[in-house]
């Protein structure tokens, strides 16, 4: 079984506080008491990927050690106490991060009472899907087991949907795996929302712009709100303070807008209001490339949504994000997907057989992720890194690699899931409940 | 974050299979369409049919007149027969495969074009035996919403062609895909969804057109929770499994005796006194005339079904569960048809063994699952066990953007499966794309291998069409070029036309 279908201790999770991540507003550090540190790992001959523009490194070293990366390097000693995995032919990364899944929230689509997706409402700023966050779900171990080892868990409708979390894909309790409760607001402006909402582009702006407004004026009249001394407001109080931080200009807020006449409105709204914003979907952002590129906005992409599906997306084009890439744009890659985050490599691969350079894409699975969020320590393999780290036996943007091994803070996770348990159960027929024959 | 937006979801959901061509032939095993039924005598060979295979002769001039004979060589040609040439060569001649084999080929008769494919692979065109494109054309919009009839939980008389929008735009970035035939299906939210057709992805002004010529007749049904959901929201029957089940064998009970009501009717025709005892002829008795019997009324549902127990339709059935899958195994030994395969089948591998002995086929996705309840139990090894067991196996899309990467689900199907240890040929994963579906959907005398006398449906990749880097460069179909990434020509669809850029495409990585 795997630690996290099993119930590990909480031990192991001792050291992610001590690793000064940072935990959700109003969520309780782990209990602090501390034994069986995670073990010291090298891993030894590896092809590795290191941050920024440079080139892997060949025969190289990683050492993990108190939950964080200690080492990275070509002369790395490794240190005697150490388990040594030869990875010779293997590639090391940084573990990838999927930027908007909803992973820990929906075990199945269409079965209302397992999904925490379906709003009912289309303005719910201070909802917080880490309140729905599981870290039981089935679907986490199969996503870890393809490399993924955090994700962003975003809503995903709502003129303003509410806040994501940011979570490391292992820990039996919500409080172990949340890395940050509240990471980023998130707008729509998509066709999908247009209908559902006020029915017409203009009334979706309005309410969005009134709901930002308002909460610009709760920020300076809070005691005034408390004696009911103000106005009316478009939004309740939970979710007026929610808006705070985005409209003081520190938590992103991201806008998934398709269509490029849409996307140069959020970005009007974003300089009028100067409020940090990332943009996803983003169909046509190739149009507005040196625009967004300018303003150093980044960009959440699925490579592979490449059809005109909507009329909010006709020029939407397999290339969207090699050409954003290209015009010096922050591509972040991402599923969009719950059961199938587990793709992601499948995804950065695509990119790459669309035109994107193939480092890029690796990049554009850890290092931007994190750093469209500000997740320090996250997507990089550097001395001082969160031990988020996976060993790919070749390649790990081509279809006949194999996951072989996954940290998580430094700790080895199991690559069991439910469907490794079905294969057992069924590898040879007639099957037996209990493996037995 | 938009998991599945809702369009997607809806297909999902409702997945619709049906490709049937009316062609009009409807032998099962690709006898070229006749124009007209058979007719030996003034009796129609097929009373039910035969009007209307004579209106569903192709009216539209044909328009893929064969180009100059195409020799592509120096590349790796993959046939899905077992055998692989490297360096080998392709030649094509007449819409047809003339040769194909070892080294450079035949030296090239004049007016050949010859393609030097140093580096690159050859494989037979995809075929996809499940798609809704056409019928749920992108962009999705209300008026081209032409997938599912919802009214009543068996309309086995629809045909998909007739709601086939051939403006798609996902019809051509399929071809770049490496697709060549598409089993276009109507929606899976009735039990008897209606017939499908086979299409080759050629750019037609009609699905007439683009008929895959004599391909079977082909009906799509659906097992599980899309049609209870869709008739529990409408607070009419079927809400259960079992309310399933008793529609779909009533409706095979009524179309029993509609063949039999045929079949009589046929016999007097054909031997008007048969039903009269000799000693009851007296002289002067005024000759039987068979014109004076009225011939059964048609009912396209019934007529639909009775051709499937007849054997001349073939039943492409949505089933996910394995207890499903029985249960509707267990119809069809009932009313004595068999099923050619199921499709979605996720829980194929459970019930693998009784799938290989009844000669069911499975078409499914490589590692879908989750998105509802009779999904849950998915596994990405689940194509590797069932050929594991002698099952053909087929990787279908159900998807318009699946089907552009159908060659990566085979690739991702066949690591799983050798990670689990199932011994696995790249031969095997090239089958589930092309020589699979082709006997899903009954042309496999006609393409889904590289071999002479086929027809000249053929992909050179850029590369291993099994590695995620691989581009389809040249696609053609019977053995016309109908996409070249070098040269992007005006997009097919008439929709696109003063919206799509034309740029350059994509550069190579």
């Amino acid at each position: 079984m795997s630690r996290a279908l099993r119930g590990a201790g909480p031990a192991r999770w001792r050291l992610a506080a001590g690793l000064g991540v940072l935990l959700a507003g109003g969520l309780a550090a782990p209990s602090a008491e501390a034994e069986d540190a995670p073990p010291v790992v090298a891993l030894v001959h590896a092809r590795v990927y290191i941050p920024g523009d440079n080139p892997p490194l060949e025969d190289a070293t990683v050492v993990l050690a108190g939950g964080k990366v200690q080492a990275v390097g070509s002369a790395v000693v490794v240190p005697p106490n150490a388990r040594t995995v030869d990875a010779r032919g293997k590639v090391v990364t940084a573990g990838f991060i999927d930027a908007d899944t909803t992973v820990g929230v929906v075990e199945i689509d269409l079965e209302p009472a397992s999904n925490d997706t379906r709003t009912r409402s289309t303005m719910t700023p201070g909802m917080r899907m880490v309140d729905a966050y599981n870290p039981r779900s089935v679907v986490i171990p199969i996503t870890r087991a393809g490399g993924v080892t955090s994700v962003v868990v975003a809503p995903d409708q709502g003129v303003l949907g509410g806040q994501s979390a940011f979570v490391d894909l292992a820990g039996d309790s919500a409080d172990q795996a949340v890395v940050r409760g509240s990471l980023a607001q998130y707008a729509h402006v998509d066709d999908e929302t247009v209908q559902s909402s006020s029915g017409t582009r203009g009334g979706l702006w309005l309410v969005l712009r009134e709901a930002l407004q308002d909460a610009r004026f709760y920020a300076t009249h809070r005691a005034a709100y408390d004696a009911n001394g103000v106005r009316s407001l478009s939004l309740r109080r939970g979710d007026l303070e929610a808006l705070l931080p985005v409209v003081r200009g520190e938590q992103p807020l991201v806008i998934r807008a398709e269509r490029a006449s849409d996307i140069e409105t959020a970005l009007h709204l974003a300089s009028d209001m100067a409020l940090k914003i990332v943009l996803e979907g983003a169909s046509e952002a190739w149009l507005l490339a040196e625009e967004i590129a300018r303003r150093k906005v980044p960009v959440i992409i699925d490579p592979l949504e490449d059809l005109p599906s909507r009329f909010d997306r006709l020029h939407a084009r397999s290339d969207n994000a090699a050409l954003l890439s290209r015009a010096g744009v922050r591509v972040v890659l991402s599923t969009f997907a719950a059961h199938q985050a587990r793709l992601l490599w499948q995804r950065a691969g695509n990119a790459v057989r669309l035109g994107m350079d193939h480092d890029a894409a690796i990049r554009a699975v850890t290092e931007a992720p994190a750093d469209a969020f500000g997740l320090k320590g996250y997507g990089r393999l550097e001395k001082g890194a969160v031990g988020n780290v996976v060993v790919w036996s070749g390649d790990p943007l081509e279809t006949s690699t194999r996951v072989e091994h996954v940290f998580v803070r430094g700790l080895e996770e199991s690559l069991e899931t439910r469907q490794t348990l079905l294969l057992q159960r069924y590898r040879t027929l007639p099957f037996s409940h209990d493996g037995s024959r | 974050m938009v998991a599945l937006p809702m369009r997607r979801l809806s297909l999902l959901l409702l997945p619709a299979v049906a490709a049937a061509t009316l062609a009009g032939c409807l032998q099962i095993g690709g006898t070229p369409p006749a124009s007209a039924p058979p007719a030996a005598s003034s009796v129609p060979s097929d009373p039910f049919a035969a009007d209307e295979m004579r209106a569903r002769a192709p009216i539209d001039p044909a328009v893929t007149a064969h180009g100059p004979a195409v020799l592509v060589r120096h590349a790796t040609v993959m046939t899905a027969t077992g055998k692989r040439y490297s360096p080998g060569f392709v030649l094509m001649q007449n819409g047809a495969l003339a040769a194909v084999g070892e080294g450079d080929g035949p030296a090239p008769a004049a007016g050949t074009v010859v393609v030097d494919a140093q580096g690159r692979f050859v494989t037979p065109g995809i075929i996809d035996p499940h798609s809704h494109m056409g019928v749920y054309p992108v962009p999705d919009t209300e008026g081209h919403d032409d997938g599912n009839e919802l009214t009543d939980p068996v309309t086995a008389g629809l045909r998909a062609e007739h709601s086939f929008w051939p403006q798609d735009p996902a019809l051509e970035r399929a071809v770049a895909g490496g697709v060549t035939t598409i089993g276009v299906l109507p929606g899976s939210g009735n039990l008897i969804g209606g017939r499908g057709v086979v299409l080759h992805l050629v750019p037609q002004r009609g699905a007439r057109a683009m008929r895959f010529p004599g391909a079977p007749e082909i009906v799509k049904m659906a097992c599980g929770e899309n049609p209870k959901r869709v008739y529990r929201e409408m607070k009419r029957a079927p809400t259960t499994r079992m309310g399933n089940l008793r529609a779909v064998r009533e409706a095979f009970l009524h179309a029993q005796k509609y063949a039999r009501d045929w079949d009589d009717w046929t016999k007097k025709q054909r031997n008007p006194d048969a039903d009269k005892p000799a000693g009851d002829k007296k002289p002067g008795d005024k000759k039987h005339d068979p014109a004076d019997d009225k011939a059964p009324d048609r009912d396209l549902g019934l007529e639909t079904l009775a051709l499937v127990m007849r054997g001349d339709i073939l039943v492409e059935w949505h089933c996910y569960q394995a207890d499903d899958m029985l249960a509707a195994l267990e119809i069809a030994d009932e009313f004595g048809f068999k099923v050619r395969a199921f499709h979605h089948a996720l829980e194929a591998y459970k019930i693998r063994d009784v799938l290989a002995e009844k000669g069911v086929a499975v078409a499914t996705w490589d590692d879908w699952w989750g998105f509802k309840m009779e999904a849950y139990d998915g596994i990405p090894e689940n194509l590797a066990l069932v050929t594991e067991a002698g099952v053909r196996a087929v990787v279908h899309s159900d998807s318009p953007i699946a089907i552009q990467v159908l060659n990566q689900s085979a690739a991702k199907a066949l690591a799983a499966g050798r990670a689990a240890g199932v011994k696995l040929e790249d031969d095997d994963a090239l089958r589930w794309l092309t020589a699979n579906p082709a006997w899903v959907l009954g042309i496999d005398d006609q393409v889904g291998t590289l071999e002479p006398g086929k027809r000249a449906d053929v992909v050179v990749w850029s590369e291993n069409p099994l590695s995620v880097y691989a581009r389809a460069e040249l696609v053609y179909i019977d053995g016309a070029l109908v996409f070249d990434r070098e040269h992007p020509g005006a997009p097919w669809s008439d929709f696109e036309l003063g919206i799509r850029a034309m740029p350059a495409r994509p550069e190579a990585r």
